[in-house]
């Protein structure tokens, strides 16, 4: 019996710690071939400790600072975007899960039935329309056009995730405010959203992230270069006959970073949020 | 006194097909404690929630006072509630637990934050629990977190006080405990109380009136000593009790015969009945001896309690409890003879199952 136990605690450990290395293998790779010139990774190879002697952030300072490349707008113009298309989303599905979840209407079965094969479109099948679209609402080429792309395309999911988190918040909690006079938006503020920080987060870092992958919307919606995201830009790092792996690796890696910070900082609230309600009572 | 009288006026609620609650009547009067009795799925809970406005009536008329709240929001109803899982809000300090009502309201109360303060410590100093104000809500046993949610039903000063098996979370001892406090504080403040138990001992020590319902209906509205001693219901008789009265299926003809029985019960006042149920609870019969016996029956087994014992005893093919302090060495298969208190026997009619009353009370 303990035998037995402990082959299978090995043998998961063993597993998990092969998966774990799968995954963080290329992520290792970039980032040593990020800090070491160019000509050290082709001789001595990538997959060591880097010298402390020859270790450089040159090739990062070039990516952010060079105007051929501009990485640094496109930065900054990917945190405004998603920053923002993280919160408009989340605030209006917020108070749409709340409906959805507590008040009891007419054709509420329906609307729920339309948010989800809302989710289902792929995005592809109605990019030429909205292309016409934009470009007869002006906002073509904008950022704020970029954000209310996304900022729709999230409150669906956003709205969805978020109704099954508050559905998990004990009934009685709301009906008990309820007896004690308190209007549907105090509910809202005082008692389901204080609860629901864990969800929200979860909602909030998965939205940032996806705004922040895309690519797509990308270069369909924003052509001029003072508009272009991260995203984008990253492409310009590689030359149409060279390719410097270095300028490349570091480039990624900014562009990684956003998301991988906030999944660091958030970690605790992301299991909690994807996990379901977490807080004991 | 603060409560107010509660009237409910031919109150019918339907879950799709189901009827939870059917034409319910009920008047509560102001500061009384009145306890909805009965097995899940009577209806009781229903007929909480739709006077706190929880749930809205079909059918039927909800007053509280002389106001027809019946379209008003719960907040608009000057009720407060005890859930049974209490719905503390986890997320806030005890204080802010028992504010909330106050501060959901502090302007329309015309509440500055010291009056709320005053108020809040006040409560909580009356329940025994203002050393534990600043704690989170979740760091709070059981027994704590029942008088967090008494004293946020309290703050408020409702006229009408509505609480859902606010015991049943508790562990035995505590419930003892917190029963009698809750029925001192009620007594105390006056106000008008609705309380929802399936235990019935519960019903018994607390109510002022007991109302026991089944598949939506009131069967009996009384004084608790009313509802154990004269049942109007063979419900009433079989779910108020432990053991519960025991039902003797007996013949009507010239004379009543019951198995067993072996005295003669005139039937004339019986007429028009073949059959009729006889009930008797447990303690309401003696053992004794040939002579004076008035059933025979056959000891199926002996369930000892420490203060008292539980003999079942088999007549013909019904089996009945009598529950004594008398001290005997009985054994299984013994003959046994019982005496009836026939002051305290009832008699019930087959086809309806109401109580024919205690015709029989003048031939002992």
């Amino acid at each position: 019996m303990k035998r037995r136990y402990l082959i299978r605690v090995v043998a998961l450990n063993i597993a998990v710690w092969a998966l774990a290395l799968v995954w963080a293998l290329p992520f290792v790779g970039i980032l040593m071939i990020s800090v070491m010139p160019y000509q050290e990774v082709i001789t001595k190879g990538w997959l060591r400790i880097p010298s402390l002697d020859t270790l450089t952030l040159k090739n990062y300072i070039e990516a952010l600072t060079n105007p051929l490349y501009d990485l640094a707008t496109g930065f900054r113009n990917s945190v405004v975007v998603a920053t923002v298309s993280t919160l408009i989303p989340l605030f209006a599905a917020a108070l749409a899960a709340y409906a959805f979840a507590n008040l009891d209407f007419r054709l509420k079965p329906l609307l729920f039935a339309l948010i989800i094969a809302l989710m289902m479109i792929p995005q592809q099948l109605i990019v030429v329309p909205l292309f016409f679209l934009y470009r007869s609402l002006g906002i073509y080429d904008t950022l704020q056009g970029m954000i209310l792309l996304h900022s729709a395309w999230g409150i669906a999911w956003a709205t969805f995730f978020l109704r099954n988190y508050l559905k998990f918040i004990p009934r009685s909690l709301i009906e008990a405010a309820r007896v004690d006079g308190a209007s549907d938006f105090k509910i809202f503020r005082r008692v389901v959203m204080p609860l629901a920080v864990p969800g929200l987060i979860a909602a909030a870092v998965l939205q940032f992230t996806w705004v922040w992958n895309d690519l797509f919307y990308a270069l369909v919606f924003l052509v001029s270069r003072e508009n272009q995201l991260v995203t984008q830009k990253v492409v310009t790092l590689k030359g149409e006959f060279h390719v410097d792996w270095g300028l490349l690796a570091a480039g990624s890696v900014i562009t990684m970073s956003m998301p991988l910070i906030l999944y660091v900082v958030f970690n605790k609230y992301f299991m909690k949020g994807v996990a379901g309600w977490g807080v004991k009572r | 006194m603060r409560g107010a009288s509660i009237r409910l006026v031919d109150i019918t609620k339907r879950f799709r097909s189901v009827v939870a609650v059917d034409r319910v009547n009920l008047e509560v009067d102001r500061g009384e404690f009145i306890v909805l009795l009965g097995p899940s799925g009577c209806g009781k809970t229903t007929t909480l929630r739709i006077i706190a406005g929880l749930e809205t009536p079909d059918e039927g008329r909800v007053y509280i006072g002389d106001v027809d709240v019946t379209d008003l929001e719960p907040g608009e109803r000057d009720v407060a509630m005890v859930f049974q899982d209490y719905a503390i809000y986890p997320h806030m300090t005890v204080f802010d637990n028992i504010a909330f009502p106050l501060t959901v309201k502090a302007r329309k109360l015309r509440l500055t934050k010291k009056d709320i303060e005053e108020r809040v410590v006040r409560v909580a100093k009356m329940l025994g629990i203002d050393h534990l104000l600043d704690r989170k809500a979740t760091q709070l046993s059981g027994g704590q977190q029942q008088r967090v949610a008494v004293a946020r039903a309290l703050v408020r000063e409702p006229k009408v006080w509505l609480m859902d098996e606010p015991l049943s979370n508790l562990d035995a001892l505590i419930r003892l405990q917190v029963r009698a406090e809750l029925k001192k504080l009620q007594k105390d403040l006056g106000i008008t109380t609705v309380y929802v138990t399936h235990d019935q001992t519960e019903a018994l020590s607390l109510a002022d009136r007991i109302a026991v319902m089944n598949k939506g209906r009131v069967i009996q509205l009384g004084p608790p000593q009313e509802i154990y001693d004269d049942p109007k219901h063979v419900f009433v008789a079989t779910f108020v009790g432990t053991p519960p009265m025991n039902i003797i299926e007996c013949r009507v003809g010239e004379v009543v015969e019951c198995p067993g029985l072996k005295r003669r019960l005139p039937g004339d006042r019986l007429k028009g009945l073949n059959k009729v149920y006889l009930g008797i609870r447990p303690e309401y019969m003696e053992v004794v001896d040939e002579k004076e016996g008035d059933l025979e029956g056959v000891v199926y087994v002996v369930e000892p309690l420490g203060s008292e014992r539980i003999i079942n005893v088999r007549i013909d093919d019904t089996l009945i409890k009598v529950r004594t302090t008398q001290e005997l060495t009985l054994q299984p298969g013994d003959r046994i003879y019982l005496r009836v208190n026939w002051k305290k026997a009832v008699f019930f009619d087959p086809s309806t199952e109401q109580a024919l009353g205690k015709l029989l009370a003048a031939t002992s």
